[in-house]
């Protein structure tokens, strides 16, 4: 039997090979993904080694939550302790800051794309000097060599650093590289650093330091030393060593290398789920051409086992051939992976690719695994063929019965359906959620797919008419052909409806929050200006500096001006982390209407003033007036009053607290961003007094806005524009990276049309024989495909609108509250499942047109 | 017995010095060897032959399906190895009709549909009147609408003949029509070849190897190894069993 499956692989080679390539690119994606991260982990440790080197212990704030740049400083007082107990040869204190930008010869603000824009203490013990020196004095700054050579940066000029309170002009006195005296490892972040008193001014930390790193004495055990900082420090303090900073440094590097795993792995998975569709397809329908031979082998006496393991062993050579191709094609993936992150702007250190066993026996769980199972019930199929196949001219293989297809896939497609809402319901960010919304989805595209047969033939019939009206016999053709085997028409266009549905889903959510968005500014908006960093790309914008709000605020036109900064995890209610937004809660009202439903955000002394949103407000069954017990990532607990509960959520989340609160408890002095209100005129104020008053107060804020590179400003109108190109962007490059499952889709219509015209040898033969010319030959499969994927592209659409509609609903109100179905985009989207069709079928369609009319003829 | 019409009759098709040569040296075969032959209009001519003989290569030949190694192929006035893969098609379309042995219809069309495909293809609405008079003929008429898999193989034939004739073609090329199907079957079929011929002075030339489909014919041509070794006017089934008798010794 072996030699059999062999031999159908080997005559039918351009299946063979069509067949193979969609389960390649399945491993591929597996294979490259897990040696991309993998070879980053391993990168990355070597990296933490280079960072934690500079210190043989580091003593810190012990935070129990919250992310390193909200921790508690160590006051001065305690550095100079530990610089007293005995073994402690070095005591040096270090300073770090983020959103510290430093401006070119050129005015503009060097901005790493993705990594962070840092400000440091200059700290001799991982920063090696290459030129110049290290600052020593208010107005220097180094920086390190790669930020100097890719901007131009000379030692000796004077550059404007926008730091987290003000912009001012600093010396380049010196270059260095970080963690290494050779060489810079850094990850694309950009590196200003100062003398430790100047950094502290200008960072705006003069209470204390994030950490004070250790020198121990020559000759002193750094394991006493430990003991001896601990016993003096107590327990408010951790004393960490070298290995252990090091350890944490991976730890923080491999939770973003865990996401980027996650991300490819999601990718992988589409992918592996298309190629099983079409893997599926493929083979049942191999063994319905295949009948009459089989019915031949099962008359000379094989058994029916022995016909369906040789379709199993035909899966398993495809399989196993794919896995290794799989695995090579997935190490160039990774490298071409990193060569597109260098680009975009993530250098790493160069390293070696690590394939790890684990990575191959995935490579083989996918490649095998996925071929042979969906082989097997088409294997299946096969052993129900009779010997009496082989004698009869028109033996078809029993179908599964319509009404059986719609009970069984409906079943299926529920089950989804209710482990998806199942899912959504759960609450986020946890691993059941996420294997209840996987599950839900692979049932509901495997129901859809059992069911979809039932539709495919009316579908098929209702697309084609328009085609048979206005294209004759070829058009005529392409429709009754697209109609005459629902159930390879339904899976064909199956391969196409994941996608489809994937990008209509990630359409209609987007536009949901679009629209969200859009209501927000309508209603919303009190503000004139909105003042924030003018760095565009992915992810929250940076800080800027908070002078730029003073001077703001100090102008004749504007009557007030908001300050919003914010955080993740910025208090903990109940032992749960909370992100976090800080606003002046007595001008929250008059800039942004949070539809405050009971209570006063201004109301109540600020620094103990509580708003949430009433999602929050239900969970932790608080109104206004009672108190909650908030911890910050300081390690205080403060009694909190809710002075009052709104419902729009889209500005100040669901906690909100007033800036004098988080001066308090937050080292952090850079805004995330600011709004403006013009003065308000006497009600009797013309239109033109208006306008001119806009006029004046534009020109104003822009004059401060000028000095400073990294800032800008926005009337409602720009804002509103920004604000959507941005979502838009986003969105589009989700779909451009799912658009990927259709490469695959369009294999998977190549063949199956290559293989449904084979199917139709004879009476392609006939239909030439008759006169048929080869451009309306060729014409009738184009026209097929198109209905086929058509077919596909509105079912996919359709799914995906439903799906997205439901996840809009379900999605908490604070991110989406309405609605909203982009159909201009899913037009768009079956356009394109159309042109995929089209292509698909060039290939097809010339084989098709250069066939020997009498071998056709000839053929049964 | 009439004088041979041979003479007297204008030629729809005929192949001059035809000869078709598969492969070369050692392994040359000359499926057909210098053929000259005529089929004349309105006119039922059945070629015979044994396997092997040519018989299917020289319908094939004349029917623009095969080309020639050397020598000419024509139809009415044009000589077909002069013309390209897409006029030999639209000839085919236009001038020629063609009966296989099975699976002459497409399955996804219905009876009608097929009989109308060349002019379908061609896009053109045919002589309606003339369709109409031939799918009366078929018997078939109140079974237009079905498909080839509702009809039974005696009428599945019958409506491939009646494409054939529904262009009004210069000549009809059948491939044993009833190589597939039982004695009663066969004689509903060439009953109705033979009264396209008689009644609607159609031309039809048919391969076969059964001496009561040839006896249908006006005239048999006896083909052997690519040759055309003997004629028979108005043949009848023992008379041709003679000759093949003679012939096959």
């Amino acid at each position: 039997m072996f030699k059999l499956a062999l031999r159908s692989l080997i005559d039918k080679k351009l299946r063979f090979a069509l067949t193979t390539l969609v389960v390649v690119i399945g491993v591929m994606f597996v294979v490259g993904s897990f040696t991309l991260t993998d070879s980053l982990r391993s990168t990355f440790a070597g990296l933490a080694q280079d960072i934690a080197k500079g210190a043989d212990l580091t003593v810190r704030v012990d935070q129990e939550f919250g992310g390193d740049f909200e921790r508690a400083t160590v006051p001065e007082a305690v550095a100079e302790q530990v610089a007293g107990v005995e073994g402690v040869d070095l005591a040096r204190p270090e300073l770090a800051a983020l959103n510290v930008f430093i401006v070119d010869g050129d005015g503009e603000p060097i901005r790493p794309p993705g990594p962070p824009a840092l400000g440091f203490s200059f700290n001799p013990g991982s920063f090696f000097i290459t030129e110049g020196q290290q600052p020593s004095a208010p107005g220097e700054f180094a920086t390190d060599t790669v930020t100097a050579a890719n901007n131009d940066l000379r030692v000796g000029e004077t550059y404007q650093i926008n730091g987290p309170l003000d912009a001012e002009p600093f010396e380049l006195v010196g270059l260095f590289n970080f963690g290494s005296p050779d060489s810079h490892t850094g990850l694309g972040q950009t590196m200003a650093a100062f003398e430790l008193e100047e950094a502290q001014r200008f960072f705006g930390m003069e209470d204390g330091y994030q950490a004070v790193g250790v020198l121990a004495s020559a000759g002193a055990e750094v394991s006493e030393v430990q003991a001896r900082l601990e016993a003096v420090l107590g327990d408010e303090y951790r004393v960490i060593t070298q290995e252990v900073e090091a350890a944490e440094q991976e730890e923080d590097f491999n939770q973003v290398v865990d996401i980027f795993n996650t991300v490819l792995l999601v990718f992988a998975f589409i992918a592996v789920f298309v190629s099983a569709f079409i893997i599926n397809n493929t083979f049942q329908i191999i063994v319905g051409q295949r009948v009459r031979e089989i019915g031949l082998w099962r008359a000379v006496g094989a058994t029916p086992r022995q016909v369906s393991r040789s379709v199993i062993t035909e899966s398993a050579i495809v399989g196993a051939l794919s896995t290794v191709i799989g695995i090579g094609l997935g190490l160039a993936l990774a490298l071409v992976l990193r060569a597109v992150l260098e680009v975009i702007g993530f250098p790493l250190p160069p390293g070696p690719l690590t394939l790890q066993f684990r990575t191959v026996v995935l490579a083989a769980v996918v490649g095998l695994g996925v071929t042979m199972v969906s082989s097997i019930a088409p294997a299946m199929r096969a052993r129900r063929i009779s010997p009496v196949a082989a004698l009869s001219q028109d033996f078809q293989l029993g179908a599964t019965g319509l009404r059986r297809r719609l009970i069984t896939g409906g079943a299926v497609f529920a089950a989804g359906v209710v482990s998806l809402a199942a899912g959504m319901t759960a609450g986020m960010d946890t691993a059941p959620t996420f294997v209840l919304l996987g599950v839900g989805a692979v049932l509901a595209f495997v129901g859809m797919n059992i069911v979809s047969p039932v539709f495919a033939r009316p579908a098929a019939s209702a697309l084609g008419r328009p085609l048979k009206a206005a294209f004759g016999v070829p058009g005529r053709l392409g429709r009754d052909n697209a109609a005459r085997n629902p159930r390879r028409t339904a899976s064909t266009a199956g391969a196409l409806l994941i996608g489809l549905a994937l990008m209509g889903l990630a359409a209609v959510v987007g536009e949901s929050i679009k629209k969200t968005f859009d209501n927000i500014l309508d209603n919303a908006v009190e503000a004139d200006y909105f003042i924030q960093s003018s760095a565009t790309g992915f992810g929250p914008p940076p800080g800027f500096p908070a002078r730029v709000a003073d001077e703001i605020e100090a102008l004749d036109e504007i009557e007030s001006v908001m300050r919003i900064q914010w955080a993740f995890s910025g208090l903990s209610v109940e032992g749960e982390p909370r992100d976090i937004v800080a606003a002046d809660m007595s001008l929250a009202d008059d800039h942004f209407d949070g539809q405050v439903s009971s209570g006063d955000m201004a109301a109540g002394d600020p620094r103990t003033a509580l708003a949430l949103h009433s999602d929050s407000a239900e969970s932790l069954g608080v109104g206004v007036g009672d108190t909650v017990e908030a911890t910050f990532p300081d390690n205080q607990t403060e009694t909190l009053t809710v002075v009052a509960i709104f419902e729009d959520a889209a500005i100040y989340g669901n906690w909100l607290i007033d800036g004098a609160l988080w001066d308090r408890h937050f080292n952090r002095n850079d805004l995330a961003f600011a709004s403006a209100r013009t003065a308000d005129l006497p009600d009797a104020a013309t239109e033109a007094e208006q306008a001119s008053l806009l006029e004046r107060s534009r020109a104003a804020v822009n004059g401060v806005i000028d000095r400073y590179p990294t800032v800008k400003v926005e009337n409602q109108a720009e804002f509103r524009q920004t604000q959507q190109s941005q979502l838009t962007a986003i969105i589009r490059v989700i779909q451009v990276l799912i658009g990927l499952s259709f490469v695959i889709a369009l294999i998977g219509i190549i063949n199956t049309l290559s293989l449904s015209v084979f199917e139709r040898i004879h009476e392609i033969g006939l239909l030439r024989s008759v006169g048929m010319t080869r451009k309306q030959l060729r014409r009738s499969i184009y026209w097929e495909a198109l209905i086929v994927a058509v077919f596909g592209g509105l079912l996919g659409v359709a799914v995906g609108t439903v799906f997205g509609v439901a996840t809009a609903l379900a999605l908490p109100e604070s991110f989406v509250q309405a609605v909203a179905v982009p159909w201009l985009d899913l037009v768009v989207f079956v356009v394109i499942s159309a042109v995929a069709g089209l292509l698909a079928a060039i290939l097809p369609a010339v084989r098709a047109g250069r066939m020997n009319i009498l071998d056709a003829i000839a053929h049964e | 017995m009439t004088p041979s019409p041979t003479q007297a009759l204008a030629t729809a098709a005929r192949a001059v010095a035809a000869s078709k040569i598969y492969g070369s040296g050692d392994t040359e075969v000359r499926a057909l060897d210098a053929i000259d032959v005529a089929f004349e209009q309105g006119r039922f001519t059945a070629i015979m032959g044994p396997s092997g003989s040519g018989k299917s290569t020289l319908m094939h030949c004349m029917a623009g399906l095969d080309n020639v190694t050397s020598g000419q192929v024509i139809i009415g006035e044009t000589d077909l190895t002069t013309l390209s893969e897409k006029d030999l098609t639209l000839l085919r379309r236009d001038n020629v009709g063609f009966v296989f042995q099975a699976y002459n219809l497409v399955p996804t069309l219905t009876a009608i549909e097929n009989i109308t495909l060349p002019m379908d293809l061609a896009g053109s609405k045919g002589d309606e009147a003339w369709v109409d008079e031939v799918v009366g003929a078929t018997g078939l008429a109140d079974r237009t609408k079905h498909r080839p898999n509702e009809l039974s193989g005696g009428q599945q034939q019958r409506v491939a003949v009646a494409r054939a004739l529904a262009g009004k073609p210069q000549i009809i090329f059948a491939d044993e029509p009833t190589g597939n199907v039982d004695s009663n079957t066969a004689a509903e079929i060439l009953g109705f070849m033979r009264s396209a011929v008689d009644q609607m002075g159609q031309t039809i030339v048919m391969v076969t190897h059964d001496p009561v489909a040839a006896s249908y014919a006006d005239r048999v041509v006896f083909l052997v190894d690519g040759k055309i070794v003997d004629e028979l006017e108005d043949p009848t089934p023992q008379g041709i069993r003679d000759h093949m008798t003679q012939l096959g010794a």
